[in-house]
């Protein structure tokens, strides 16, 4: 036997940083995929039985392995080094991606490769390659830069939701940011948040000028274009002095809380500011004897993890090391494997409402099917929501589920057209919506 | 070159017979097919010399039939073509005994009686088929996938790595007996499978077609320390199937099977009218089930088995009545113990023989729940071929935890009368097409049987004969057989 | 010959254009590596191409028309179920087709008959829940809950619950193959026809020997389109999926299954304590498994693993003699006391003594977590893996360690570890694997050196291997099993596939692979034909 000494970290280290601006950063994770395909299956402790086995609305919907992380690892390989040109079909294989994460924290099972991000560096990558985004996605780039919000609705529109005999506080502990898609298309969202906090006797203020929190540009690649959303967010946050930023936007939860930061090269505990989503504080609240779910609702209830608030929202800390024989990193790092995903508190505060079964789907928790409308999926490539939410409505179905709750506004929407489309006999609600109707006297 | 002259150069002058008396004694068995001697006999005493035999063959495209047995069922070593019947009678080592690994290598001669008689004296037994003849070769029955009663074990087949001489004269060995120098190795022929092929796979139900086994490992298993044989008389045979479903899946009995009064009259009778008195008496059917207790704390695990059926005849099968004793029957018990165990002796007749002289057999696999459907159709017509249904002998063996059985159909005949010799071959013909037109699965298709199933699976034969064409270019060995 | 835009259309025309690529990106996910099982040694670099297309038959029907296709134009393919196996499962010649098999995921399951049907693009973890629902288990194979379960069957197919189970070869039961030149070739009970799969057995000779050998043949005698496996009981608790993944655990129903770890006191009283335990006839599983496992069991990353394991040494591996052990109640509660007092029998005996055992299984039961192996590195493989007798399989491992110190480094330091090994078919056969780990980015060529010279050191020893067929030169083993065991598998090979378009050039891949790697040369030292490489790449 040689040596010890002689056999281990022999290897000069290679020097990398969690940064995807730079493709190369992601060489080593897209290089070591096994094809194991766990980004595709339902962690197989939790497979549960012969139907719903994926976890990947691409891979489903594409079939072809390109379009698993396990081909765009290795496409994505090909890109960093220079093998492969650009196409149509290769946009198509990176956009037509809900960016969901399941194949990240699957991953993160097996090989803590780094998946997500590496998807999220050939993003930036084609944007400077100068391929990329989609058509769509710069007409909502467009928009935002226009209207400050990702519909090109009228700006100074965004606090129409207000409830009557709802004044926000002028200077509070919370802010609550309420994000594109509550203050224009999904009012009863914000709505009903603005009453449970009301309910709770807690004081919220809402941003002088909230603007579009930047998820389609970021999850797209436009990374200047965010970074600048995202600082200039944070700062007036700061301005504010408010303790904890407050939403009840899935996607937007995820923004302030990882990738602002990541953006920013900073950590999340850096931002100055709690970042909560309302399950979280209503949880906290209930569990406080704040609030109590006293009005009953007789119900089949299913619950749709959003990624974003779940395998994705594991806080960032910027990471810069070196890597070193058999892939070890000096300094260590702590990999975000979607652990403090916030799983029990929606189901808590579900199941303390009087009247409702709550059932689990086969696919739960960090498990879940992306409802497909995501990161600016829905608008670029429709078939493909279309197709994920019409897959996951066959899951709650077969769940015997009645009402299906979501946590995220995008999610309930893509649901909510393919019931219509389907003319299914399913509820969607926000929890929110489900939370203000049971404390509502 | 003369035949006689190299043949009796290869196995040595003594081993090479063409005499008509000895040549006539290879021409027919206990099946109807129809006679017909070899031209040559040989007797060789090893690998070598069967090689030296099988290569002048196929340089000259003699037919070879290799022939392990003294006894017969099925028809497969009548030489359809002449040639060269390969008796293995001087193959008869009992070659190693490995207690280690519970495994017995032994040859292709070697009889069941020999074979049993040998592991007994070492604490062990083979899993074996029911009433094997006592001078049929062991090894045969395996390749022939007899079915053993025992059904407990999940590993299923016990064949292990063997030895065979290729149509073309070249010695194999397989699976993990393939290494060099075996046995002088640390590998001991556990495995059967591979080298490159699955190449053991090709031997099984061959009849001699695919080359000659020269020897073979076989798994073993210890004689038990305590044995409960329990009996229930079943007059449903639903029922019955029902509890079988029931409880082999939970790893219940060694010995499991069902027989009908027919059938056990036939295996129990001593004395000339023995049978009719048994068969009147007799329940319709009757299961036996055999609880062992192994090499460690015997007792307990005879009662595990015993308080598991208790509660499931209590709560779930009332009407079992499963008990160590047939009522009616005293001692039955020890007795069917002991025939279980031991191959059928070699002095008394065969009990298929002993109730007419003759007797043609009919077993095929199905699902357990379908058993009941295919007795009534065998029934039906037996009725129109004038044989009495309450002369047709039936045993039922449940296999791997009864997912699915082996019903087996004996029709006795008398051999001398040839009216009813050809009434039964044509009820057998008629029962065989009628039963795998309903999907009766026949792996061993003997005689008149294989045109049946061959022309049902005819994209299988195409691929069969392309595997035979690689391996007997010439098809010497046992022609007439099978689909060659 | 290149698939010619009329030929794509043909191929279009059978799939739907859906189902159908050839653009240089999409056939680019097909890559074998660099990362993955075998990857980034030699053999990947030197044998395997990017398909030139890809195509997903859904039906047997297709998969045929395809084939006879292909054959009819000399295009070489490939059958692909989920591409876990490493080079030897991808494309070796340029322009090949691969046939993308997952869409073939059809699932049957007969409770009361014990077996399950399914396509080649079903994998096992589906499969043993469904399973388990209904009473009955399979042995996800070593290849993990993620390999295709019918790829695992006719390639390896064993875990330690093959401690009861016992060789794969005997589960597979009625078949559905397309044979190399598209004809269709169906086997068991389904040979008869009809359309019931529950017997594997067919008239006559089996030619389920066609299938694999006593490793597989990697798709080079045809396409299994279809497969009945025989399934067996199990016990009716249900086993309830705990934690957040990674941490993810089925939790046991400790009176019907339970996982025991003893120490025993050296490697003869290891070896004597399984053979009881066979002889005994108990128990679900009887295994030792490498120490290094339990290292990355613990570790929660990669670097801890290299921490725990650099704080053993070659005294404290030679030490480690662990005896693993799975209770399971198939019969009742009452049963699995019975099992639980024989073993305390036999480990009073060889002075075992019971290590606390989480009542939970992280691995073998449902997850087979193979992939999970991987967490230290980049680069792993299991150099071997062997059932044969418990005679030969305690013996087999420290062979191949002693042999592993001459390609340590590249190999990771392992100090002398001698694998795994275990009890198979209630002792009957013992089971030995061994398993390298290397980097990747290090200078891989020893560790194609060693693979070879793996194959030499069984063939001195008399050891038997899966490292036969297809997975080492053909020329270099066939001389010395059986004998000549390679004439007669190429011969059924002519015979089979006389274009050699069913994954060219396997089963001489790796002969040619030393022919066409320079630093492979110094290692030939057996004959083969000249021409091996007129093989059209």
């Amino acid at each position: 036997m040689a040596n010890e000494s002689d056999v281990r970290y022999y290897k000069p280290r290679t020097e990398f940083a969690l940064d995807i601006k730079d493709i190369q950063n992601f060489v080593y994770d897209m290089s070591r995929c096994i094809k194991c395909k766990g980004c595709n299956w339902v962690d197989h402790t939790y497979m549960p039985g012969a139907k719903f086995m994926t976890r990947c609305p691409s891979a489903e919907k594409y079939q072809f392995d390109a379009y698993g992380a396990y081909g765009k690892m290795r496409i994505g390989h090909a890109f960093a080094e220079g093998r492969l040109e650009w196409n149509e079909k290769a946009l198509e294989i990176i956009y037509a991606c809900t960016l969901c994460g399941a194949c990240d924290v699957g991953c993160k099972r097996n090989l803590d490769l780094e998946i997500e991000l590496s998807l999220e560096s050939l993003r930036v990558k084609a944007v400077k390659d100068g391929v990329g985004p989609m058509p769509a996605h710069k007409k909502i780039a467009e928009n935002i830069a226009k209207t400050h919000n990702m519909y090109a609705a009228p700006h100074d529109k965004r606090k129409d939701w207000l409830p009557a005999g709802i004044t926000p506080a002028r200077k509070a502990d919370v802010l609550y940011f309420v994000g594109c898609a509550a203050s224009y298309t999904n009012k009863e969202i914000a709505q009903s948040v603005a009453k449970i906090l009301k309910a709770a006797k807690v004081d919220f203020m809402l941003m002088p000028d909230e603007q579009c929190c930047g998820n389609t540009l970021f999850s797209v690649g436009m990374l200047d274009e965010a970074k600048a959303l995202a600082q200039r967010n944070i700062d007036e946050v700061r301005k504010s002095g408010a303790k904890t930023l407050l939403t009840a936007c899935a996607e937007g939860y995820r923004m302030w809380k990882v990738d602002y930061p990541k953006l920013l090269n900073i950590s999340t505990a850096d931002l100055g500011f709690k970042v909560v989503h309302l399950v979280e504080y209503v949880d906290e609240l209930m569990k406080d004897g704040a609030l109590k779910m006293s009005k009953a609702f007789a119900t089949r209830m299913a619950y749709q993890d959003a990624c974003s608030m779940s395998r994705l929202s594991d806080p960032w800390t910027p990471y810069q090391g070196k890597r070193g024989w058999m892939g070890c990193v000096e300094p260590r790092l702590k990999r975000r494997r979607g652990t403090s995903g916030l799983y029990a508190q929606p189901r808590d505060i579900l199941k303390a409402i009087p009247g409702v079964n709550l059932l689990e789907m086969p696919r739960t928790r960090e498990n879940a099917f992306c409802c497909g409308a995501g990161r600016g999926t829905k608008e670029a490539f429709p078939d493909l929501a279309k197709f994920s939410a019409a897959h996951r409505l066959e899951e709650i179905k077969d769940s015997g589920a009645e009402t299906l709750v979501t946590a995220c506004p995008h999610c309930k929407n893509n649901f909510a057209q393919a019931i219509k489309a389907g003319n299914e006999h399913v509820q969607v609600m926000d929890i929110a919506e489900v939370i203000c109707a049971s404390i509502e006297s | 070159m003369d035949v006689k002259q190299k043949l009796s150069q290869v196995v040595g002058a003594d081993a090479f017979f063409d005499d008509p008396a000895t040549l006539q004694a290879y021409s027919g068995d206990f099946s109807d097919t129809p006679r017909r001697a070899p031209n040559y006999v040989v007797k060789p005493k090893n690998a070598e010399e069967i090689s030296g035999v099988i290569k002048f063959c196929n340089e000259n495209c003699i037919p070879v039939v290799p022939c392990s047995s003294k006894v017969h069922f099925y028809g497969a070593t009548i030489p359809k073509e002449g040639g060269v019947v390969m008796d293995m009678e001087k193959m008869n080592k009992v070659l190693e005994i490995d207690h280690d690994n519970r495994r017995v290598r032994f040859e292709a001669g070697v009889t069941w009686e020999k074979l049993t008689q040998e592991l007994k004296k070492e604490g062990f037994r083979v899993i074996m088929p029911l009433t094997p003849p006592a001078q049929r070769s062991a090894l045969t029955d395996f390749l022939e996938r007899e079915e053993p009663t025992n059904q407990v074990y999940d590993y299923g087949e016990p064949l292990a790595a063997m030895e065979v001489v290729w149509p073309t004269g070249e010695i194999f060995r397989m699976g993990s007996a393939s290494v060099n120098g075996y046995p002088d190795s640390p590998s001991k022929g556990g495995n059967p499978s591979g080298p490159g092929l699955d190449f053991y796979r090709f031997f099984q139900c061959a009849q001699g077609t695919m080359g000659v086994v020269t020897w073979t490992n076989l798994k073993i298993e210890a004689i038990p320390r305590i044995d409960k044989i329990m009996l229930a008389p079943i007059t449903d045979l639903a029922y019955a199937t029902d509890f079988l479903y029931r409880i082999l899946p939970r790893r219940i009995g060694q010995e499991v099977l069902l027989l009908n009064n027919v059938d056990l009259a036939a295996i129990l009778a001593e004395q000339p009218g023995d049978f009719e008195k048994l068969k009147s008496s007799l329940p319709p059917w009757t299961l036996i089930l055999v609880i062992s207790g192994l090499k460690r704390r015997p007792e307990e695990k005879i009662a595990y088995e015993q308080n598991f059926l208790n509660q499931v005849i209590k709560n779930e099968f009332s009407n079992m009545r499963l008990g160590e004793s047939l009522p009616g029957f005293p001692g039955l018990n020890s007795k069917l113990l002991k025939i279980l165990r031991n191959p059928w002796p070699a002095d008394v007749p065969y009990w298929k023989n002993s109730v007419k002289g003759a007797c043609q057999t009919l077993s095929f696999h199905t699902r357990p729940l379908k058993a009941k459907h295919f007795v009534s159709l065998v029934e039906e017509i037996a009725s129109r071929h004038a044989y009495s249904v309450r002369d047709i002998g039936i045993y039922i063996q449940p296999i791997e935890h009864n997912r699915a059985c082996r019903p087996e159909f004996s029709f006795f005949y008398d051999p001398q009368n040839a009216e009813e010799k050809a009434a039964v071959r044509r009820l057998y013909k008629e029962a065989a097409i009628a039963l795998i037109n309903e999907g009766a699965v026949f792996t061993r298709p003997y005689g008149e049987l294989a045109p049946i199933v061959y022309e049902r699976a005819t994209g299988y034969v195409t691929q069969l004969r392309r595997l035979k064409k690689v391996f007997d270019p010439n098809n010497i060995m046992n022609p007439g057989n099978l689909c060659f | 010959m290149e698939i010619s835009k009329e030929i794509y259309r043909v191929l279009a025309d059978i799939v739907g254009d859906g189902y159908i690529s050839d653009d240089p990106v999409v056939c680019e996910g097909y890559r074998s590596g660099p990362g993955g099982y075998e990857s980034g040694l030699g053999y990947e670099r030197v044998m395997t191409k990017v398909p030139g297309c890809v195509i997903m038959p859904k039906y047997t029907e297709e998969v045929q028309k395809i084939v006879k296709v292909c054959y009819r134009h000399e295009i070489p393919y490939v059958p692909y179920s989920t591409g876990f196996y490493g080079p030897r499962s991808h494309p070796h010649v340029k322009g090949a087709l691969l046939i993308d098999l997952k869409r073939m995921n059809d699932f049957v399951l007969d409770e009361k008959h014990f077996y399950v049907e399914v396509g080649p693009g079903m994998v096992y973890s589906p499969i043993q829940e469904e399973c388990m629902k209904h009473g009955a288990y399979v042995v996800i194979g070593g290849g993990g809950a993620q390999a295709s379960a019918i790829a695992n069957l006719i390639g390896d197919g064993w875990s330690p619950l093959s401690h009861r189970i016992g060789l794969p070869h005997r589960r597979i039961l009625g078949t559905e193959v397309v044979m190399p030149d598209g004809e269709i070739l169906r086997l068991g009970s389904l040979a008869q026809g009809g359309d019931d799969p529950f017997w594997g057995e067919s008239p006559g000779p089996d030619l389920r020997g066609l299938l694999r050998g006593y490793t597989g043949l990697r798709g080079c005698l045809g396409i299994v389109t279809r497969m009945a496996i025989k399934t067996l009981p199990f016990q009716p608790e249900r086993l309830v999926p705990t934690g957040i993944s990674p941490n993810t655990a089925l939790a046991l129903p400790e009176k019907r299954i339970k996982w025991i770890n003893f120490v025993v006191p050296s490697k003869d009283a290891q070896v004597k304590a399984m053979k009881e335990i066979g002889h005994a006839e108990i128990a679900g599983a009887v295994t030792k498994v490498p120490l290094f496992w339990r290292a990355i069991a613990k570790a929660e990353c990669k670097e801890e693993f290299w921490d725990l394991w650099g704080k053993e040494n070659e005294q404290t591996v030679a030490n480690f003699h662990i005896v693993r052990v799975l209770l399971i109640g198939y019969t009742s509660e009452e049963q699995m006391e019975y099992d639980e007092r024989v073993l305390m029998d036999i480990m009073t005996e060889v002075g075992g003594v019971a290590r606390r055992t989480k009542p939970s299984d992280e691995s073998w039961i449902k997850n087979a977590d193979s992939a999970g192996m991987w967490l230290m590195c980049g680069g792993y493989v299991s150099v071997d893996y062997v059932i044969e007798t418990m005679t030969q399989a305690p013996e087999h491992g420290p062979a191949y360690a002693e042999l592993k110190k001459k390609y340590t480094p590249p190999l990771m330091p392992d100090y002398g570890d001698p694998g795994w090994f275990q009890s198979f078919e209630m002792g009957h056969q013992g089971y030995s694997e061994f398993l390298v780990y290397w980097d990747q980015d290090d200078d891989t060529n020893p560790v194609d050196q060693f693979y070879v010279d793996t194959s030499k050191m069984n063939i001195k020893n008399r050891f038997y291997t899966s490292l036969l067929g297809p997975h080492q030169p053909l020329y270099l083993t066939g001389p010395k099993y059986g004998p000549n065991y390679h004439e007669f598998l190429l011969k059924v090979k002519n015979e089979f596939d006389p274009k050699w378009m069913s994954h060219p050039p396997v089963p001489l891949a790796h002969d040619v692979f030393v022919e066409r790697a320079p630093w492979m040369h110094n290692m030939k030292d057996w004959e083969s034909p000249k021409d091996l490489d007129k093989i059209k790449d």
